[in-house]
Parts: structure tokens; sequence; C-alpha cells
């Protein structure tokens, strides 16, 4: 049994899968990652990896939430009331975290419920945080996705939705921030998820396993070298992985100053209105997520190659597939809009 | 609640209708607030949270859809019981919401129960506690908004009717307006405080007209002459019962009070009108009950043109109504056009879906089935594991697991001070015990294995064979069963859309189904047996049922109808539920489909005996 992580960056491959996460790293903004795939197409391993990645934040000390102390509209209720009383609210460095959520989580653990131990003994009323409370300001990774029940995809919603989580049930009333990444991994033989879920996944990608012999056989090679030794392995790693952890940080300071040229706006809605996709979740998050790729390649514009890459990141999970057609994203039309925009 | 600055109400670009109905149940609490209804990304919750914002005494209270019975209607008070030995409620959301908005988002995906529960203590403004050896009544007066999406599933039309407005909601289609919308967000999620105090004037005269409505309500007349043109509109609309005047009239003075008039105009009867009777043409006169059966010859344009269209149908004004305005209406007909156009050359088309019945009707229907049989085998389902959704408690005593606390607490609170005190706070009794009752909901899967050949394209009938699979899709989803989608043509069967609880997928499938060649109807077989076999292997407890639909000319190879029959019979060896759907219509009939059924140990029916609502309750009997 070993406690290392295997490196993000010795993952062969699967660039779209990578840099959706990336990306979401850089902008939890953006949505989440819904990730499509045969079994054994590193899925996991992949968003597991991130944890080594993930940047510092500053939390609340004491605070259950992982509250930003320098972020007074989003507090939970409890760092409110302090500051409010005129205590000092102190942060402490802390990191991003993964947070996994089992698909056989039952609703109470998911959002929170009564702590039974200090009913019994107090006989005082008292909230049981949930996932969804270590989930705030982190990565909410569900593996098996479509597998989860109904009811409790439900309530992830409401979460995802709001950013709140709201509880009202068993004998507690309680309301306490929940914004999160939300990462799902599926893998379509096993049954579809429903459309207003992969609606909240901001980006999808689909992963298959490589089929250049070359690339497989290098795969193997890695994780037997890997398995082998672990630290030695992950200390070849090390120069790569810090160096994508620093564009990563990079990324993230530059994100506020990139600037967005209006004609691209345009174009995006021409895209959507092509696309007959529902509402206007399509064009939000392909604009936040051109503008998350101008950040990540070091640059202060978007350009509308970012957006193409944007809208194959984040439209194919928004398309209908038509029955004898192949294809689920129909290119064409998207660069038709496109050529038409250079005209 | 967590405090944040939310999007204003002003910047939310276009909406209009939905913009004024909130406007309208913020200011006239008897206009029975208001549903939003539409697809995802619309705006609907953030129109709904920024209107709290712009209320100076009221507040927005959510109902998440994780609530607790007791916590909506209020329970005994645990605390109190225990520490002063006092027996006192505590209120519940419902009672908190006393004078303020409530919204319940996802509205169609709450318990059935406590919807009802909570449309009856609206209508009566009193939440009445009857539990716990309680019994008290709270006032509850508040102004209830809605939202849902339809393709999660409806409200039955009873509880349609108790919200006085609805409105249903589409994304915009002019791309200079969509990118506003996307421009405005990201300037607001940039800086929601400098994006705010850009709306700060349109906020303060929205607050300020919405005062001003509230205080000269009580002073807007209503002529006689104007009570008439309402109830006139109603009848027209075949509303059942006096709810629809009611609501017209309160919403027609509300949109004068918020005009600043102290008169109703006959254009306020009418914009009322567009907000008030949509979700009332539900309950139809008798010959629109009839709708259910396909009509060949007369085919407006705007007529079912997708499943969503075909809602938007029921929603709409009859003739001689305003119109509300869909910007989608225009769109998909010049589409369909173009599509049939193309196909023209490729002896293909793409056959309309035939009317689809409203879906009140099937919804009735429905509840009838599940009150004769008790928990139907397709809805829910009570569970024996400590899996599916906690819903209440029962007393048990001889417990062994999944003990209820809070119930078990509020049970044992009320004895306190008689019994004897250990070590705990709180002694609990063997007679205290309670357990959680849980429910899950457990579909079953339809596959559906259409003949898309060329023959099924003659005569509309295609067009009714889509109406109907599109019945039982509805039906399907909103149990949360499993479809799956076979067609079969010219040289082989496809798996259009593998087994999935995505019957919104499944519709968009059947919509597109294009038909011509000829009939592989063995191919079809076979792939059907495979799939079966496939689920089987997965999970051996499913029982799937298999719908058919074809005419049975197979012609695909030389012995085509022997193969089929031969297919027919391997899959009836399997055991499998089956309805075949005879579409034949020739003069000169063959009857191959029937000799399929009888391979296949199935029910049979032919299409034009038919009507949707009969269809389901044949596959509801099937299983």
């Amino acid at each position: 049994m070993t406690t290392s992580i295997y490196p993000f960056t010795a993952i062969v491959g699967q660039e779209d899968m990578k840099l959706a996460l990336v990306l979401n790293i850089i902008n939890p903004a953006l949505g989440g990652v819904l990730i499509k795939g045969e079994k054994g197409t590193a899925k996991s391993t992949a968003v597991r990896a991130l944890a080594d990645l993930l940047p510092a934040m500053e939390v609340t000390a004491g605070c259950r939430f992982q509250c930003d102390p320098h972020s007074p509209a989003n507090l939970c209720a409890g760092c409110r009331d302090r500051r409010n009383a005129g205590h000092a609210v102190t942060g402490k460095p802390a990191k991003m975290r993964v947070i996994e959520l089992p698909v056989s989580a039952t609703e109470d653990r998911v959002v929170g419920t009564l702590d039974i131990e200090h009913a019994i003994k107090e006989g005082e009323k008292r909230f049981e945080p949930g996932i969804l409370a270590d989930a705030n300001r982190n990565i909410l990774y569900v593996d098996e996705i479509n597998l989860l029940d109904d009811h409790v995809v439900d309530v992830l919603l409401d979460a995802a939705a709001m950013g709140v989580n709201t509880v009202e049930r068993e004998g507690v009333s309680y309301s306490h921030p929940a914004k999160f990444v939300l990462v799902g991994t599926m893998n379509p033989e096993e049954g579809d998820i429903r459309p207003q879920l992969v609606d909240r996944f901001g980006l999808s990608v689909t992963v298959k396993g490589e089929h250049e012999p070359q690339q497989r056989v290098e795969v193997i090679k890695r994780r037997l070298a890997y398995e082998q030794d672990p630290e030695r392995f992950t200390v070849q790693y090390e120069a790569e992985q810090q160096q994508l952890a620093g564009q990563i940080t990079q990324a993230r300071q530059l994100l506020p100053k990139i600037n967005l040229p209006d004609d691209l706006l345009l174009l995006t809605a021409k895209v959507a209105i092509v696309l007959e996709v529902d509402g206007h979740r399509a064009d939000i998050t392909v604009i936040k997520t051109a503008i998350t790729l101008a950040a990540f390649a070091g640059r202060t514009t978007v350009t509308p190659e970012d957006l193409r890459q944007a809208a194959r990141l984040a439209l194919p999970h928004r398309m209908r597939r038509r029955p004898f057609e192949e294809g689920v994203l129909d290119w064409d039309k998207i660069e038709a809009v496109f050529t038409e925009h250079r005209a | 609640m967590v405090q944040r600055i939310g999007f204003p109400f002003a910047a939310v670009v276009g909406q209009e209708l939905a913009k004024q109905a909130l406007l309208i149940a913020a200011v006239n609490p008897k206009a029975g607030g208001v549903l939003l209804s539409g697809e995802k990304g619309t705006a609907k919750s953030t129109l709904v949270r920024a209107l709290a914002q712009l209320l100076e005494k009221s507040r927005l209270i959510e109902l998440p859809l994780n609530a607790t019975e007791d916590m909506v209607f209020g329970s005994i008070d645990i605390q109190k019981a225990i520490q002063l030995g006092v027996r006192a409620a505590t209120p519940g959301l419902l009672a908190r919401a006393d004078g303020h908005l409530l919204y319940i988002d996802e509205i169609n995906l709450l318990r059935r129960e406590i919807v009802s529960g909570i449309l009856d203590v609206s209508s009566t403004g009193l939440n009445v506690v009857e539990r716990e050896a309680l019994s008290c009544v709270f006032p509850a007066r508040f102004i209830l908004i809605g939202s849902m999406n339809p393709e999660e599933g409806s409200l039955s039309p009873q509880l349609l009717d108790r919200f006085g407005m609805m409105v249903t909601v589409a994304g915009e289609h002019d791309p200079g307006v969509r990118a506003e919308i996307v421009r405005r967000i990201l300037a607001y999620e940039r800086d929601p405080a400098a994006f705010c105090l850009l709306y700060q004037e349109q906020s303060k005269q929205l607050r300020e007209r919405i005062s001003a409505a509230q205080q000269c309500l009580h002073r807007v007349e209503l002529s006689e002459a104007m009570l008439e043109l309402a109830a006139q509109y109603c009848s027209q609309a075949c509303s059942a019962g006096h709810r629809g005047e009611y609501y017209l009239v309160e919403v027609a003075r509300s949109i004068a009070a918020l005009a600043g008039r102290l008169y109703v105009l006959p254009d306020d009867i009418t914009d009322a009108a567009k907000l008030v009777l949509p979700h009332r043409l539900q309950q139809q006169s008798p010959e629109t009950a009839t709708a259910d059966q396909p009509e060949p010859e007369a085919e407006p344009p705007n007529q079912a043109e997708s499943p969503d269209e075909a809602e938007n149908n029921q929603e709409q004004a009859p003739p001689g109504l305003p119109d509300q305005e869909d910007p989608r209406q225009a769109e998909p007909e010049c589409q369909d056009e173009h599509t049939q156009e193309q196909n023209a050359g490729d002896t293909e088309r793409t056959a309309d879906i035939g009317a689809i019945p409203l879906m009140g009707q099937l919804n009735l229907n429905t509840r009838d089935r599940q009150a004769r049989q008790g928990a139907g085998k397709r809805s829910l389902t009570r569970s024996n594991t400590k899996l599916g959704r906690y819903v209440r408690a029962e007393i048990r005593p001889d417990l062994v697991s999944d003990l209820a606390l809070d119930a078990t607490l509020r049970a044992a609170a009320a004895y306190q001070r008689v019994r004897p005190r250990g070590r705990c706070a709180l002694t609990i009794y063997r007679q205290d015990w309670r357990k959680k009752i849980r429910e899950k909901r457990i579909g079953s899967i339809f596959l559906f294995v259409v003949d898309a050949s060329g023959s099924m394209g003659a005569r509309e009938r295609m067009k009714a064979v889509k109406g109907t699979v599109m019945a039982l899709l509805q039906d399907a989803y909103q149990k949360r069963d499993q479809v799956g989608l076979i067609a079969f043509r010219r040289d082989h069967a496809e798996l259009l859309l593998p087994v999935t609880r995505s019957v919104d997928l499944a519709q968009k499938c059947l919509k597109h189904l294009p038909t011509g060649g000829k009939t592989p109807l063995a191919e079809g077989m076979l792939m059907t047996l495979e799939v079966l076999q496939a689920l089987k292997r997965r999970d051996k407890d499913v029982q799937p049922v298999v719908v058919l639909v074809t005419d049975g000319r197979a012609n695909s190879q030389s012995d085509a109808v022997t193969a089929a029959l031969e297919a027919s019979r391997q899959l009836g060896e399997t055991g499998v539920h089956s309805l075949v759907i005879d579409t034949e219509q020739d003069f000169i009939k063959l009857g191959i489909a029937g000799k399929i059924a009888r391979q296949l140990g199935g029910a049979y029916y032919k299409l034009e005996e038919l009507s949707a609502q009969k269809m389901i309750q044949i596959v509801n009997t099937l299983r």
C-alpha cells in the first residue's frame, strides 16, 4: 500500500481531459468537467493526481466549511457571526483538496444531518455537516456519476446551482456555502445521466484508450515503473509537476486581467444559435473557457482560436444525437460560423 | 442564509413576461403566485432571487428538495420539551414564510405529498400542525413561486391550477441579445458590487413602482364590463372551476396598479389572460379529449413539431385568445421544411410527431392506477434497504436498524418531565422508537422496436406511430423508467438509443427518425434479442417490455417473413413481455404482424384501435 500519488504529468496522452481539469483549477467558475470513457482510461487516476497540482488557499481557522476570510460575502453563518461580533477572523494556509463522493452515499451523508451524539447527550439540535460541507471551495469528485441515486442527484443539482447547501431535514434547518468544482466520471456503457445534471457540467471530454502501439507501450512502462518504486518515479516528474503548478498559479493571477474582444461574444452567440442549444449556459461557459485558455497560455487577449478550442470542450454534451447520423458535435456548422466571422 | 450581492432584476435581459408575472405576484398576494416553466439555463431562478432583493418587507424563503415533512409543516420543539418540559411546537418552513415569498425550485421533483400540502396551506393561509401530540395553527400567508423544467416531469393539473400565473420561458434567439446576456454575466461575476451600482437607479425605480402599486392596489376599480370580459376569456379557455376568473381579475388589477392606474382597461385583462390561462387549458372540453387520436389531414404549421412544441400547444391560448409569445415557435418550422426538401431526393422523409395527448390526462390516468394498486412497481416503492430517500417515520418498538432519530427524539421529548433522568439528556423508551421509511423510485425498461421502412412512411402512419410512442415516453420519463430505441430499415437494424434514463434523448431520436427503404424485420428482432440478453447479463432481475411497431411486411430478403417469424419465436422463448402494434393499412392485409405477436407470446393491437391513453393502460398491465 502506497500513499503517493501518480504524477499528473506522467499520464500519457488524454490531452483534452488533462486540459479540462487544469482549466477548472485555474478558474473554478467554469463549472467542472464530465469525463466520459471506457474502463481503464486513467479517468480516476487523473482526477486523483490533481491533488498534487492544486493551489494553496487561505481558510478561516476553526471553520467547518473552509470559508475564505477575505471574501465576506461568502462566509458561513458561524464565521459571519464571529465577524459581526467583532472577533478576529484569522486565516490559515490550506490546500485545495479533492473530496470524493461515493456512489453509495446516502442523502443525509451528502447534505448533512442531525448530530446524533449531541442530540442524545445534550438534548440540543445541532447540524452535522456532510460531504457538501467538505466540498466547499474544493473539488467534488463523483466516480461513476451515472450510477448515482436519483434523489442524491437532485440535491447535488440544488447545491451546484446555488453554491449554497440548504438543509431542512431530520429536525435541523441549516444553510452553508457549498461552492465546488464538480468532477464526474462515467462509463457510458453503463447508462446515461440526466440531461439536467449534464448541463450543470461546464466542460465534457470523452477519453479513449490510446491506439498507437508505441503510446500503449509507454502507458504500461510508466505504470510498471511507478508500481515498482513510486518514490523514484515521482521524483523523475518533479520538475514537470512544478512547472505545471507554476503555470497554473500564473494563469490564476492573470485571469482577472484577460481582455475579451466584443466580436467574440457575438460569434459565440451565433454558434449557440446554429447548434440549437438549450438556454444560455452554453454561451457563458464557452466564453469563460476561452478566457481561461488565454490565461493558461499566458496571453492577455482571447483569440478566435481560444474560442474554437473552448467550443470543443464546452459544447459536446449539450448536443443531441440524431438517428442514422454519425458524430455528436457538428463541426462543419461551427466552422461555417467561424468562416463567416472572418469574412 | 448566506448573504451575497445577487444579480439585479433590472439587469436580466428579455424574459419580459416572466418579469411581469413576478412583479404582479409581489404586488398582490391574491394573484396566486407564479410558476416559471422552461428549459434549463433560462434565468428562472436568477429572476426569482433577484425579485426578492427588490422587496423591502419580504424575504425569499427557499424550500430545498431535501426537505422532510416535519421541517416543512412544523413539529414539536425538542429543545424546549427537554430543557423546560414544555410541549411546544416549532414552526416549519411554511410558517417561517408567513408574509414572505416561498420559492420552490424544481417543484416538479418535490415529493407529491409535500407539494399538495403546501398548496393547501397556501390557499387557506393557515398551517395546521397535528402531530406528536401537538395541535396548533400557524399563520402562513406567503406568495408561492415555483420553477421547473418540464423535461423532468410535469405537475398534475390540480396542482397547476393552484398557481395563479404560469409563464413558459425560453432562451433568446437573437445573437446580439445572447451576447449581451453573456456580457452582463461576465461583468457581474467580475465585480458584483460595481455591476449592481450600474443598475442602482433602475432598481430604485422598480422598488418604488412596486411599493406604489402595493399601496394603490386596493383602490383599483373593476367595472362590470371588465368582469364580463374576464368571464368570457375563461369560458373560451374552458377553464374548470372559478379559480381562473378570480386570478384573472386579481392579476388584471395588479397590472393596472403597476401602471399607476386606478381602473382596469381591456388590455389589462388581455395581458392577465396570457399569464392566468395557459395552464388552465389542460382540462378541456370533450372534443379536445379525443385529440390523442392523430389526425392525418389537418396539420396547422405549429402543431406538434417536437415534444416541447407539443407541450407548448396545450399551454397556448386557443383561437380567440391572445397568444403567449413564444420565440421558439417560428424556428422549427422552416427547419422542418428544409429536412423534407433534402429528403425528397433520397426517397426518405421524416414524419412529424402526431398530436400528443394532453399530459394532464396521462397524469390522471396514472394516479388512478396507483390508487388501485397501491405503491406501483413503476413508481415510488418502499425500500427495505437503507437506500432511498427518508420520507417519514413509523412506530417500531421492535426496531433493529435504521432508527429515525429525529422522530424518536420528538416522540420521547413530550414525556421527559415525567420520566426518570439518566446520564443522558433524554430518557428514551422502547415505545418511542421510530424507524425510517424510505422510498425509492424503481422504473422498468421499455424497448421500442420501430419499423422505419418506406411502407411506414405512407399515409401519415409514421406520424401516428411517433405520436403514440411519444406519449409512452412522456409517461415513462415521469416514472423514471428506462427506455431504448431500435429502428430497422433498408438492410439493417440499428440500436438508435441504448437503454437509458434519458427520455429526452429518445424523444429527439424519434423526432428525427427518417423512413424509407425495405423492411428488415428479422434483423430488427435479432437485434432486440441481443439487447435483451445484454440487459439480462447486467441485472438478471430486470423485466423489460418490448414494444414492436410494424406493418409486418418483411421484404429485405427472399424468405424475409419466415426469418422474421423464426427470430420472433426465439425472442418469445426468453419470456419477455411484449406488445405488437400492427400498422398495416393496405387493402389486402397479410396479417404478418399478428403471426409475429403469436410467436412472441405477446399482446397484439392494431394502430387504428389505439389511443395513446389506451396504450399506456395496456403497457401498464403487461408487467
